[in-house]
């Protein structure tokens, strides 16, 4: 038995009284979101287009756009990517919009965000597996903003296919601690290749990730998955 | 989304390995970022990232054993930063115990082996994630995701660095629920016919957590609560103490209600009993308000049943679980008591003495270390996990939606219904992503 299992005191002392917490204070009418969640899609964009909503008002109405907007609501939905406190509710919104557009609204933003909403959009577009975003991200990857460089790469890995190459490149280009998110991104990569049946796509990928060059993590991760593989 | 995205989407990113056994096929301790740099004799050493009361019972377990170490502790609070020192260095009569405010600083250690995540539910997968990029093993509390493309993304993660992963639910590893489970998988029940799993009390944490905010209150400073680290992945609202006091479940950005709270436990052994660790039930229909009591019926593609219920217990205890076949039933809880039905009486050995939840939880622990060193799968693997915690989330998005749903385990999509396949996910908030 271990020692975890402590033995009860000898003289028990009766427990000192706890603390009482104090109440969770009421909600104010102002962040009472059911009124807001129970609205159909034209209701929500009109919430998101009225300057008079508030900004809990304008977060909601993009949750549950996320279930219930289609390409009617993009145009609105985009316009609060570049807004600081909403530009995270606004992707929440869109990302899981089926539509093209929406594709579009997240590549437009690439050349005007910065810092943490530029990554943001980043990583929208690798949520997407954007493959027509491969071009516009290559650049991050070897830019001066290193959190952007980060979710280029990943972004880059959750994309995969035309995106391998680009990759494969950075290895070679790319110094520590980014190459070892590069590797890291292949191994995603790979993982892509295999779900999608490109087996030999993805053993290539294994085979170059499980050199002696690469960081010993995603050296070790990549031979364990070229055994997977080969079970499999 | 563009046409190639469309055939190359999220879900099939993941939902080919989030089905299968897992396939760990070089012991874990190869894959360990130690590996070469110590000796099998080695003790194993933990960090803790985001240790609260709960986590600090999984502390406790790792500083009694004498083949485990407990090196650090991240967290964005600095009183638990402290106490978790305190109590650390107090076990070793030392000062060895770092305390780092960010868990990437923790992470960074070599000389860690595994990591004991005990944050709060939004952390979980994501946290998870990054330390299997690490190369580090992981005990994780429950639920462990938030939706089911973490879920997904979690096992995927696990998978992708060969580490090894023990979900916190520990009743897996319980010798009450274990007997009951192996009466389900070995046939003394007869042909299984339903399976209950207790969800709590819809009182307390209702099936549908709530979209409000609390008041704004003024941020503490950084170095006493980090709130933007607090929040993590979670969409920004305003500070509130109380979130951070441990009154966070409830809120939908945070917690997935009852049935996730109480189906990460309960559905678990359930999945266990059914020998249903690579499959989830394919379908769900809800019934009852947003209180006590609720139920989600669902049933699995071999026809057995799975009843998750906040109600019409024997009152055994907390985590309770029923099991029933053609040749009788069995229930038991956290009070580490059995009852069956009247003609399998003669055949229950004596029960365990002892703290049942005590006992419980050095179980799954000691089946953790003995899985590092052996390179086997504990009983609470990431395989396991994430299909306990795909159903679970399944059941919670019936229940939000109102309607019965069909679910798709070999595409992991629901069948015909836009809606509720949008819930499988939700963004996070960057820079925190899940691969």
């Amino acid at each position: 038995m271990s020692q975890q299992t402590a033995a009860p005191a000898k003289e028990a002392k009766p427990a000192p009284p706890k603390p009482q917490r104090p109440p969770v204070p009421p909600v104010p009418p102002e962040f009472q979101a059911d009124r807001i969640m129970k609205l159909d899609a034209p209701s929500l964009i009109r919430i998101l287009q009225d300057p008079n909503s508030s900004e809990f008002e304008k977060s909601k109405a993009c949750m549950q756009l996320a279930l219930v907007g289609d390409k009617n609501a993009v145009p609105a939905l985009a316009a609060l990517l570049s807004n600081p406190k909403l530009s995270h509710y606004a992707r929440f919104g869109l990302v899981p919009i089926p539509d093209p557009s929406v594709d579009e609204a997240f590549r437009a933003t690439l050349s005007t965000a910065k810092g943490t909403l530029l990554v943001s959009m980043i990583d929208a577009i690798g949520q997407r597996r954007d493959t027509g975003a491969v071009e516009a991200l290559k650049p991050f990857v070897y830019g001066s903003d290193k959190d952007a460089a980060l979710a280029a790469i990943a972004s880059l890995g959750m994309i995969s296919g035309p995106a391998a190459p680009v990759l494969l490149e950075a290895l070679q280009k790319t110094s520590d601690p980014l190459r070892k998110e590069v590797a890291a991104a292949g191994l995603v990569c790979a993982e892509m290749f295999l779900n999608r049946g490109e087996r030999q796509q993805a053993m290539d990928l294994y085979t170059r990730l499980s050199q002696p060059d690469i960081p010993k993590v995603v050296r070790l991760a990549a031979m364990h998955n070229i055994l997977a593989a080969e079970r499999h | 989304m563009s046409d190639k995205a469309k055939s190359v989407s999220r879900r099939q990113f993941t939902a080919g390995a989030a089905l299968a056994a897992a396939p760990l096929f070089i012991p874990s301790h190869v894959l360990g970022q130690r590996f070469g740099s110590t000796a099998p004799s080695d003790k194993i050493t933990f960090g803790g990232i985001g240790i609260g009361s709960r986590g600090t019972s999984s502390v406790r377990a790792v500083l009694s054993y004498q083949d485990a170490r407990f090196l650090a502790v991240a967290d964005v609070r600095n009183d638990r930063r402290e106490a978790i020192k305190t109590m650390v260095d107090q076990r070793y009569q030392d000062n060895g115990c770092k305390t780092y405010n960010t868990h990437e600083e923790l992470l960074d250690r070599d000389d860690i082996d595994g990591v004991i995540i005990a944050t709060g539910d939004r952390w979980h997968t994501p946290m998870s994630i990054l330390a299997a990029k690490a190369g580090k093993h992981i005990y994780c509390e429950k639920p462990c995701s938030m939706t089911i493309e973490e879920s997904q993304a979690l096992k995927a993660a696990v998978d992708r660095y060969g580490i090894l992963y023990q979900a916190g639910c520990q009743r897996r590893n319980g010798k009450n629920f274990v007997l009951a489970m192996n009466w389900a998988r070995e046939g003394k029940l007869g042909k299984l016919k339903a399976l209950h799993c207790n969800a709590g009390t819809g009182t307390i944490w209702p099936p549908k957590p709530t979209h409000d905010w609390l008041p704004a209150e003024p941020e503490p400073a950084k170095e006493v609560v980090d709130w933007d680290r607090w929040l993590g992945p979670s969409p920004w609202r305003p500070y509130n103490s109380h979130y951070v006091q441990g009154r966070w479940r409830g809120y939908f950005d945070f917690h997935g209600g009852g049935i996730l709270e109480w189906g990460s436990h309960t559905a678990d052994l359930c999945q266990y009993a059914n020998d249903a660790d690579d499959t989830q039930p394919v379908e769900y229909e809800p019934q009852g308000a947003n209180t006590t009591p609720y139920f989600v019926y669902c049933k699995y593609a071999n026809g057995v049943e799975l009843i998750h219920r906040d109600a019409f217990w024997l009152g055994l205890g907390t985590c309770s679980v029923r099991f029933e076949g053609d040749n009788g039933w069995i229930e038991t809880g956290d009070s580490g008591k059995i009852m069956v039905s009247d003609n399998l009486k003669g055949e229950l050995p004596p029960p365990e003495q002892g703290n049942a939840f005590n006992l419980t939880l050095h179980y799954h622990w000691r089946d953790f270390i003995e899985c590092i060193k052996s390179g086997s799968q504990p009983k609470s693997n990431a395989t396991a996990a994430a299909n306990t915690h795909i159903g679970c989330h399944a059941a919670y998005i019936a229940y939000q939606l109102g309607r019965k749903l069909t679910w798709d385990p070999v595409k992991q999509e629901f069948v015909n219904d836009d809606e509720a396949n949008r819930m499988r996910t939700r963004e996070l908030r960057a820079p925190w992503r899940l691969v």
